[in-house]
């Protein structure tokens, strides 16, 4: 079987309404509010899916939620105090449009869940899933996902990969899903011809030079692996971090969260896992009070550690994707490409 | 560890057979799980830890202070600290908590089964030692032990009945102080560096083993380098924040280190590639 097909933009429709029967399918979707959101879609009649926009949330939501139910729990301080596993249905879902930023952190994600521990709540809503990707012809204002080296194209970790060449898109495979759905749905797909790879590597060439920012990741890296990052770098950070939190909660890998229980009545309540930011005091705060980082002095500095230092020496690779979105949000002028940039322009 | 993904963070019932009251801010909770064919099943390493759920307060994690060598039993020793340990402080025999675990990488047991031993804890430092201890004479240990135990007063003095026991044993040495004398203590005041000073040890046969504030750590660090120890042989056991105790949450991240997966136990040695606020003056 060949490994690259032709899709028309004129049969892209027609082949979600396809696969919708079998899976529910998520998609970048323009509101009527104007934001475009990676969203469920009942009715393909009745939503503009949008691929131009970047969509303002990533695909972190969908298998680690903002907010979920771990257990159930009831008669507590008795012999019958119990926890109960709340187990939700995950349906076979189709994630279509994700760009090169969003899958690579849904591989990083599936490190984080599945490598040495299996997490059964992301498990049950990773697994029956198909990622339909779609290189990035034209980066966004704040990206810089050449810099971390997962885009704007990328080649593995989608089961069906598209790149928009104007009318159609050259569709490629990588899992023997996206493999299947071709197959399946042959009458879709004309086999890819010599003009159209190149065309996707024109596209490439082209994209390639459409970055704006200039971020210096790799020497931020090399910095804080050798310990070189000045002292007043992290000053001016978190004098001007307004712990807000939000880098943390629409960063595509952060991932830390926090499990509470929430009483319901006196004999019964909820275990709740709730996204987490490491730049709050409270992450590391011990009963009693004390705690063993300055959170106020290191905690912006813990995260973007966490990013390019310490995942770097364990995985080869920063888990930061260069996705902007921490650039688009952060109010305090501390998001990640001003620190790489501070970092490695000490005197600016 | 649990043994299919569904119970990554499954509660198990465990019942409070017993509440020891070690002094006004630590109790020792004797525990077994309701279900008796997992508690028999049931089986830690010292210096492991449980993640003990007390109804409507989350759970914390809390070391395990009993040696898995006297069948069955689970101590948890639990000072009071917080919200969770208040509620479970008022807890009585028969008060039922969750549990799950056992978590962490132990202390190197088969290390230490040649070698002279010596524990240096302060206040409830002395419950994870207490399980290395406890099981390192239940196997028979044959080398010098040296345990050097501080208190803030003699009120305040946990596990009576086990220095009591182990002043009486053979091959054991152990020493008592207090930061502030009452009135009816004879014994030592000052520091347990005080202690260690007139052991005579030798620090090539030594492991030595540490738990307690980060005070008498870094005091205690310093006069063991001073003798010669090397790093590889001091080990201590790190206490943090946690949520999940199986190395996703990151709660208890220590540069690249989680002390849930890559700990609680470390050697100097491994704590010194580290940026931890305990080594820091």
């Amino acid at each position: 079987m060949p490994d690259k097909y032709i899709l028309k933009k004129d049969h892209l429709l027609p082949l979600l309404r396809k696969l919708k029967k079998t899976h529910r399918l998520i998609a970048p979707v323009r509101n009527r509010h104007g934001d475009t959101l990676f969203a469920g879609i009942d009715n393909l009649d009745e939503v503009r899916i949008d691929l131009e926009n970047q969509p303002q949330n990533s695909l972190k939501q969908f298998f680690f939620p903002q907010q979920e139910t771990l257990f159930t729990y009831s008669n507590p301080a008795s012999d019958s105090y119990h926890f109960e596993p709340v187990v939700e249905e995950s349906p076979p879902t189709l994630y279509f449009g994700v760009r090169s930023c969003d899958l690579s952190a849904v591989l990083y994600m599936d490190v984080v869940f599945l490598k040495n521990v299996k997490d059964p709540n992301y498990q049950r809503k990773r697994q029956n899933t198909i990622l339909v990707g779609l290189n990035c012809n034209d980066p966004f204002a704040n990206c810089f996902c050449n810099a971390t080296r997962n885009g704007p194209f990328i080649d593995f970790g989608f089961d069906l990969q598209l790149t928009d060449l104007g009318d159609r898109f050259l569709v490629e495979y990588d899992r023997s899903r996206g493999q299947e759905i071709i197959s399946d749905w042959r009458q879709f797909f004309a086999e890819a011809d010599d003009q159209d790879v190149k065309a996707q590597y024109q596209a490439f060439l082209e994209a390639r030079g459409k970055f704006r920012l200039q971020v210096h990741l790799d020497q931020a890296v090399k910095k804080l692996a050798r310990d070189e990052v000045p002292e007043s770098v992290w000053e001016e950070l978190s004098m001007r971090c307004q712990d807000c939190g939000g880098c943390a909660y629409i960063c595509p890998t952060c991932t830390c969260f926090s499990i509470s229980d929430l009483q319901t009545t006196d004999h019964a309540g909820e275990r709740i896992r709730s996204w987490d930011a490491c730049t709050f005091s409270g992450f590391t705060r011990m009963a009693g009070g004390h705690n063993p980082v300055d959170r106020q002095m290191r905690g912006i500095e813990k995260r973007f550690r966490h990013k390019l230092q310490f995942d770097v020496k364990k995985d080869n690779r920063p888990s930061c994707v260069g996705c902007g979105r921490c650039v688009n949000i952060c109010f305090g002028g501390t998001d990640i490409v001003r620190f790489i940039n501070m970092t490695c322009c000490e005197n600016i | 560890m649990p043994s299919s993904s569904q119970d990554l963070y499954q509660p198990k019932p465990a019942e409070i057979r017993e509440v020891i009251e070690e002094n006004s801010q630590i109790k020792t909770f004797d525990l077994s799980f309701v279900d008796r064919e997992y508690n028999d099943g049931f089986s830690y390493e010292p210096g492991q830890f449980m993640m003990v759920s007390i109804p409507h307060c989350g759970e914390a994690p809390i070391s395990v202070s009993s040696t898995p060598l006297n069948g069955g039993t689970i101590h948890l020793s639990v000072r009071r600290a917080g919200k969770l340990t208040e509620v479970m402080h008022e807890m009585k025999r028969g008060d039922v908590v969750g549990l799950r675990g056992p978590y962490g990488r132990p202390f190197p047991m088969a290390s230490l089964s040649a070698k002279d031993l010596l524990f240096v804890a302060g206040g409830i430092g002395l419950a994870p030692l207490r399980s290395v201890i406890n099981t390192c004479l239940a196997a028979g240990h044959e080398r010098r032990i040296t345990i050097l135990y501080g208190s803030r007063t003699p009120s305040d003095i946990a596990f009576k009945e086990d220095l009591a026991s182990w002043g009486q044993t053979k091959n054991v040495t152990c020493l008592l102080t207090v930061d502030r004398a009452e009135p009816g203590w004879e014994g030592e005041v000052g520091l347990v560096t005080a202690l260690l000073a007139h052991c005579s040890l030798d620090p090539h046969e030594t492991k030595a083993l540490l738990c307690g504030p980060p005070m008498m750590i870094r005091a205690v660090l310093a006069q063991l380098a001073d003798r010669g120890f090397a790093d590889g042989d001091i080990i201590t056991t790190m206490e943090r924040h946690m949520k999940c105790g199986v190395g996703i949450c990151r709660h208890c991240h220590m540069d690249d280190k989680l002390v849930c997966k890559d700990g609680p136990v470390f050697t100097l040695e491994e704590l010194k590639q580290l940026k931890v606020m305990e080594l820091q003056g």
